[in-house]
């Protein structure tokens, strides 16, 4: 497999996108590296029927 | 292709179009020479479409007022009976491209600003905007006063602009946008900066105007700081008129108010209304003795600049805005970033300094708004239930009519795809 | 009520300004109604229309910037004014940390991330992965209860894009030294680990720091990945990482069950492999690891020590003699009816472990995740005779957070146990990790100390016996954990497999005594 991708991420310092809850970011700012925070939420608040709209639509990359 | 697929292209297509085009204010002409589909009896009134006897107070006024300006009758008494006789077509302006900011209405002999779409040709109209007495048909109110300033828009103000933007062979709006970026505006409730330059474009070709009026109507001109909002909204008109017409694509082309219901269209599906009730701006007041319980829900079609990327979409571009509405910066970044988050655009040319020279948003995508739960806040000044304006804040869009519009191109997709066997 | 007026001829303050400081006056107590402005002509008509145009005011002109009010009294009137002044000075916003909306939001704002920590319930988890791999990030993934489907159509999706997609259900990872999701803090060394099993990681990783060397980088798959339905898709692409890695000289490998379908493929892998590999599959017989060519490790603590032998080094773990001699100890203590071990883990890995290393000693030990179905507990919060119960599944974390994190899961066990009459050792594990609690130990103390006295008080000595896993790099200390424990009068081990093995000495030896009268 070409690892160049994941060789440049080994070689680069640590800035981490963080989806969830913060926790995790500020563990890893407690290490001193950078986050970021995602301000996650489920797909359409939760809204089932949206959801499957949304799923034949798509649009949420 | 897949229907994401499809949807993405469609969408596509609809935001080049809103980034590509390039409107210009063209001309003024009364609007029954110039709006397609205008008639004798015709009035066109902000918002998404009402039954008419749910019409607002303020609106009504404004209706009544345009009939008896028309000569159609005598008093806004007999006028409303001709409304609910049906003899008075109303409609909702933006289904004729036309955009009527707060209570303003637009009958056959008033004037109104033409813009053109240079690049896709689509054309967009909205009447003049009255300037800062607070007593004007804009604002729900008709009397001997304001038929006076309606008269003179009509004979002399109206004419007069037709005739120097003409000279001028048109005011490009992209560059007034360009030209005041970092100056300050949002361009939906605040453009003293695109308003001035507006005027040092215009006034040049008023000087040897031959009216007699000419520098009272100069003066009138370049006292307006708010003019600008008004063909910003006649050339975001000519755009969406291009977009309307693109199947399956889920990009915003319209929204308006009409006090009870707030609705947006999409370009996918033209015309067509997608609405729920009306949000109440959120803000200050401009008298202290107001309470909410005083406002209409959100009035006028003056958030069709937000279709365009404009107001609170641009929030950043306009903090004093914010400050004047009791927000913050924060807030003000906040809603550029909740409208990057759901749109599929930028604006490159009016870069905004304090943001890392970044454009603003444009083409927000009702699938983003309702998958992200995103919902994109839209400046906008209040009416009073009266007649008036209230204050100035900012509303968050509903999200139902968002859903409301999915449903509507998720059934297009269905029947498509019948079609298709 | 009465009309209170203030007038600053000269100032000028923006209508700008004015309409936020009208609704400040209006909200302050005492104030029935109030306006602040310029003494202009339209300002007037406002002040005329609230009734608080007074002949002062009236004779002021634009120049004058007024703050009107009908207030209960001047002292309100004051403090209306003061709040309004206050809230017209320069706003000093506080340095507001950005969020984003989303993954692709996040990844444009800060170009420079370069890897997406998701944790989100397990059914948004392919959405956000899938988000996360086309914005161009590695990712590490939390969540867990992800169709295995899923998970292969995320990690599928990261193969052909080149980047990591560790877990979902990634307990453990190191990456360019950070400690991520429920990691330790380790030095960094020659040492790249790949494995399917969080604490097992972090286990090994930790004997390399306390050693005195580390890990280049550890690489967590997630527990699933080595299933025929994932197809061990993570696992190749971090033996392809590490071994084109120039700072990881020694690869060490940990699973637990491999799916038959993947592992023949990945034993091929590792005879290929031009770096020296360890390998702890414990579903494999030493045979098979050293056929294709890899260090065959027994468990955590021997993977460690193998690795250790690669350089060189040790690890002093206990020999059996000395184990025997710290149970014989604690025998001593014990009265007549104290018979059996009770373990409370924070893990599976960890409690399995456990309870291969206690059956040997033991014989049947009972759990709510039980090796033979015939041990398993009918009810999970009543133990019978020698019973382990891992504190990190479902039944007990169901809204919680995992125990590293909230240690409160676990803590009804040893009042629970300390109340058993029969119970002879309780059994501990520890877990620190950057999120995890700061003072896990610190924190059970309080209920350690209340059992003894407790069980002191009816004439019976508990044993407490507890490792701890982590390093002295780590936020809480593993020294620190270790030194409260140890003054506490728990006896504590280096490993959790050599915990164990005490934990069941000392039943072992009991037994013998209780039965022979030793």
């Amino acid at each position: 497999m070409d690892c160049e991708k994941i060789m440049r991420l080994f070689q680069s310092e640590l800035v981490v996108v963080n989806v969830g809850p913060k926790l995790f970011a500020e563990a890893l700012e407690k290490q001193n590296y950078q986050t970021v925070q995602v301000d996650w939420k489920p797909i359409a608040g939760g809204d089932r029927e949206m959801q499957d709209i949304l799923a034949v639509l798509g649009g949420l990359d | 292709m897949t229907i994401e697929q499809k949807v993405n292209a469609a969408n596509a297509q609809a935001v080049e179009i809103l980034t590509k085009a390039r409107p210009v204010w063209a001309d003024v002409q009364p609007a029954i020479d110039v709006i397609p589909g205008m008639s004798k009896n015709t009035v066109l009134v902000p918002g998404p479409p009402l039954p008419v006897e749910r019409i607002t107070p303020p609106i009504r006024t404004s209706i009544c007022g345009a009939v008896v300006h028309e000569g159609l009758a005598k008093t806004k008494e007999d006028a409303w009976e001709m409304v609910l006789r049906g003899e008075i077509t109303v409609e909702p302006a933006q289904n004729h491209q036309c955009g009527c900011a707060a209570c303003m209405v637009v009958s056959a002999s008033m004037p109104v600003m033409v813009a053109e779409d240079r690049v896709y040709g689509g054309k967009g109209y909205a009447p003049i905007h009255p300037g800062p007495n607070p007593k004007c048909l804009r604002w729900g109110f008709y009397d001997e006063d304001v038929e006076r300033d309606l008269s003179w828009f009509r004979d002399h103000f109206g004419p007069a602009l037709g005739r120097a933007v003409r000279k001028s062979g048109g005011i490009d709006l992209i560059t007034v946008l360009a030209k005041t970026a970092g100056m300050g505006d949002e361009n939906h409730n605040r453009q003293p900066a695109a308003s001035m330059y507006l005027a040092l474009q215009v006034i040049p070709w008023m000087l040897d105007d031959p009216d007699p009026q000419r520098d009272e109507m100069i003066r009138h001109f370049a006292a307006n700081d708010r003019f600008f909002l008004h063909p910003m909204m006649a050339g975001v008109e000519s755009i969406t008129k291009s977009i309307k017409k693109i199947p399956l694509s889920t990009v915003v082309a319209g929204m308006a108010g009409n006090g009870v219901e707030f609705g947006i269209q999409l370009a996918g599906t033209g015309n067509r209304w997608y609405t729920t009730q009306a949000p109440v701006i959120q803000g200050t007041f401009l008298n202290p003795s107001y309470t909410e319980a005083d406002l209409l829900g959100y009035l006028g079609d003056s958030c069709v600049t937000e279709v365009y990327g404009l107001g609170g979409m641009s929030a950043i571009a306009g903090p004093a805005y914010l400050r004047m509405t009791g927000s913050t910066i924060a807030e003000a970044r906040s809603r550029t970033e909740k409208a990057r988050a759901v749109s599929l655009g930028e604006h490159t040319f009016a870069p905004i300094p304090w943001d890392d020279f970044k454009g603003f948003p444009v083409g927000l995508d009702a699938r983003k708004i309702v998958g992200l739960n995103i919902l994109p806040i839209s400046h906008g000044g209040s009416a009073l239930k009266k007649g008036g304006q209230g204050g100035a804040g900012a509303a968050e869009l509903p999200l139902e009519c968002f859903k409301d519009a999915l449903r509507a191109i998720h059934k297009e997709t269905l029947a498509q795809a019948e079609q298709e066997g | 009520m009465e009309v209170f007026v203030k007038i600053e001829r000269g100032r000028y303050v923006d209508s700008l300004e004015t309409l936020l400081a009208s609704s400040v006056l209006n909200e302050q107590p005492g104030i029935e109604i109030g306006c602040a402005g310029m003494a202009t002509a339209p300002g007037k008509d406002v002040l005329e229309s609230v009734g608080l145009l007074t002949e002062e005011l009236n004779a002021c002109d634009g120049s004058c910037y007024i703050i009107a009010a009908r207030a209960e009294s001047q002292e309100a009137f004051d403090r209306a004014v003061a709040e309004v002044e206050a809230s017209l000075a320069p706003v000093d916003e506080e340095e507001t940390e950005t969020s984003y909306p989303t993954i692709k939001a996040a990844a444009e704002g800060c170009p420079r991330a370069n890897l997406c920590s998701i944790a989100v319930p397990g059914e948004y988890a392919l959405g956000e992965v899938k988000r996360a791999l086309n914005a161009g990030l590695h990712c590490v993934v939390f969540s867990n209860n992800v169709p295995l489907s899923e998970e292969r159509e995320m990690k599928e999706l990261a193969r052909k894009k080149g980047l990591l997609c560790m877990g979902p259900d990634c307990g453990v990872a190191n990456i360019n030294g950070a400690a991520l999701v429920l990691a330790s803090i380790n030095n960094r060394g020659p040492f790249g680990i790949c494995g399917a099993s969080g604490v097992g990681i972090q286990h090994v990783a930790a004997i390399l720091h306390e050693a005195g060397t580390g890990v280049s980088q550890t690489i967590g798959t997630g527990g699933n990945d080595l299933k025929n339905e994932v197809g061990g898709i993570m696992m190749h692409m971090g033996i392809d990482a590490l071994e084109a890695d120039p700072e990881t000289k020694y690869i060490a490998l940990i699973a637990r069950r491999i799916g038959d379908q993947v592992l023949p493929g990945l034993l091929e892998r590792i005879s290929r492999c031009k770096k020296p590999v360890v390998a702890l599959f414990m579903s494999c017989d030493q045979t098979t690891v050293e056929g294709a060519g890899a260090i065959w490790a027994r468990d955590l603590d021997d993977c460690a020590q193998k690795c250790l032998a690669l350089t060189g080094q040790t690890y002093r773990l206990d020999t059996d003699e000395e184990i025997q001699a710290r149970a014989a100890q604690a025998v001593a203590l014990l009265a007549k009816e104290q018979k059996y071990v009770r373990g409370a883990f924070s893990g599976g890995t960890f409690m399995d472990e456990a309870m291969h290393a206690l059956i040997p000693k033991v014989g049947e030990v009972h759990s709510n995740i039980a090796l033979r179905p015939e041990w398993q507990l009918p009810d999970s919060q009543v133990s019978v005779k020698n019973t382990c119960i891992d504190y990190g599944e479902e039944e007990f974390t169901l809204g919680r957070p995992h125990p590293a994190i909230d240690p409160g899961v676990r803590r009804p066990a040893i009042p629970r146990e300390a109340a058993d009459p029969e119970t002879a050792v309780i059994l501990l594990d520890f877990i620190l990790t950057p999120p995890g609690h700061m003072d896990p130990v610190g924190y059970v103390l309080p209920d350690i100390r209340r059992a003894q006295e407790q069980a002191r008080a009816s004439g019976r000595e508990l044993v407490f016996v507890a490792s701890v896993l982590g390093t002295d790099a780590d936020l809480q200390n593993v020294s620190v954990q270790r030194q409260k424990l140890a003054e506490a009068g728990v006896l504590v081990c280096k490993t959790n497999h050599q915990a164990a093995l005490l934990a069941g000495e000392i039943i072992r030896q009991k037994k013998e005594r209780d039965e022979h009268g030793l």
